[in-house]
């Protein structure tokens, strides 16, 4: 990570009129991920510093949360032990312009009112919403069953301490006449390399997903409108 | 399953298969296979679980083992226990020896015996008197430390800091008159921050906030503050400056 892009703790404090109480707290409760804290040697011993663009938005979405109850919220949102647990609604994942019959056929949710998805359903949702534009129909029940078994195999609390890469993958093999096309899932840490004759047909972060749904999530429970007119257009 | 939970109790030996229940008791030597779901897990003789504990209260006044994650409402141990993952428990009193691999997160904890972690420790409030060992950052809103032994942790945060010589007993008052108490109670870190510190007996390369007081037999690298210092003179600060 290039040192320009990097704040010091001290600098967080400040700029943000924050306190030592403050920032660890909102570490404790999750809010702040731990794979943000960069320690370095400096001149004045050991210093902690954070990439500044997404500690300052970070900081600045939990002073815009109203209330502690709020801030309660997020933070169960973000923390994955508590999150496995919770049912997201149906009608606030139609308000974050989620919900899609076909994806949701994928993952084998039946739209009823008043129903709710689970975290693992409504991350699963927002991965295959993600993967879409370039994959084919097959390849996104290949996506689905892939991150529903590696969240079996907790795959969210391994998310929290290492950026996890879904690579969507196909490799043409061609002999004697005839040519077939094999698509794979793969989701490793990243940093993986395929051979050149692989086909990478997208990369998602697993992570910055993970991180979106809480955060759109918690702006509906009490932050500010414009974040989630925002989420709406990203795509 | 059925709503009616059934109760277990162990008093010789012997052996039960996890799943939920109202209340398991081992006296003798017992071990539970699986994970268990238990409202109330007594263990006055010794007990393991080979799988993740969810209880509403364990108590454990023997020995306890657990080989997975723990998760309690309340959890006191007053024997020995070591749970090889994680602990998360709203209270967590401990007053015989207690070693986790895994970080322990809790609102409450409280230290009079000896703590072992080999990662975070994250809690509301943080109050020992006896020793401890985190292989991580020891973290709190409010952190009381009455130093009665070796106590130790990678890092320190939080908003208050309070490390005070711990005067009561009367083993350390002698032991500190016949001079060969440094080393042995002593708090040991690398950093410690927040908005108020206050310490005695304490060891750290660095320690930044907004109020501090640098007590008795502290030895500290390089002191940041940001409103008040105070630094009594019997303790060593190489280095201090406002931010």
């Amino acid at each position: 990570m290039d040192d320009e892009h990097l704040i010091s703790k001290k600098e967080v404090l400040e700029e943000m009129g924050i306190s030592y109480g403050q920032l660890y707290r909102w570490k404790r409760k999750g809010l702040i991920p731990e794979v943000w804290f960069i320690r370095r040697s400096t001149f004045t011993g050991q210093e902690t510093f954070f990439p500044r663009d997404q500690i300052v938005e970070r900081i600045q979405r939990i002073k815009a949360m109203k209330s502690e109850h709020a801030l309660d919220e997020l933070a169960d949102l973000i923390t994955e032990q508590v999150s496995a647990k919770i049912q997201i609604a149906f009608d606030r994942l139609q308000k974050l312009g989620w919900l899609d019959d076909s994806l949701l056929e994928i993952c084998h949710i039946k739209r009823q009112d008043g129903a709710a998805v689970s975290m693992r359903e409504a991350f699963c949702l927002a991965v295959l919403r993600r993967v879409r534009s370039a994959a084919r129909q097959e390849e996104l029940d290949l996506v689905q069953r892939a991150l529903m078994d590696a969240l079996e195999k907790k795959l969210m609390d391994r998310i929290p301490s290492g950026t996890i890469h879904l690579h969507l993958l196909r490799k043409r093999i061609s002999g004697g006449g005839i040519s077939a096309e094999i698509s794979m899932v793969v989701i490793s840490p990243e940093g993986a390399i395929f051979d050149p004759e692989i086909e990478v047909v997208t990369t998602i972060d697993l992570g910055a997903v993970l991180q979106r749904i809480r955060l759109d999530l918690a702006n509906m429970n009490g932050g500010r409108s414009e974040d989630v007119g925002e989420v709406k257009g990203e795509e | 399953m059925s709503d009616e939970r059934q109760s277990a109790s162990i008093s010789g030996s012997g052996s039960l298969t996890g799943g939920t229940f109202s209340r398991i008791s081992i006296s003798g030597s017992g071990k539970v296979n699986g994970d268990v779901v238990v409202e109330d897990l007594r263990i006055s003789g010794s007990g393991r679980v080979s799988g993740t504990t969810e209880a509403g209260q364990i108590v454990v006044s023997g020995s306890g083992t657990f080989s997975d994650t723990v998760i309690a409402d309340e959890m006191r141990v007053s024997g020995s226990s070591r749970v090889d993952g994680l602990v998360q428990a709203k209270e967590l009193k401990c007053s015989g020896s207690f070693r986790t691999s895994g970080g322990i997160t809790s609102d409450y904890v409280k230290i009079t015996g000896s703590l072992r972690t080999g990662a975070d420790v994250e809690a509301d409030i943080f109050r020992a008197t006896g020793g401890f060992d985190i292989d991580g950052l020891l973290t709190a809103d409010k952190i009381e430390i009455h130093v009665g032994g070796r106590c130790r942790a990678k890092e320190i945060g939080g908003e208050r800091i309070e490390v005070r010589r711990a005067s009561h007993s009367l083993l350390a008052g002698l032991v500190r008159i016949l001079g060969v108490n440094s080393g042995v109670s002593r708090l040991e870190t690398t950093v410690i921050e927040a908005d108020e510190i206050s310490l005695e007996d304490t060891t750290a390369d660095i320690v930044r906030g907004k109020r501090i007081e640098i007590g008795a037999g502290c030895r500290i690298g390089t002191v940041e503050y940001e409103e008040t210092l105070s630094v009594r003179d019997d303790a060593e600060v190489r280095d201090r400056r406002q931010v």
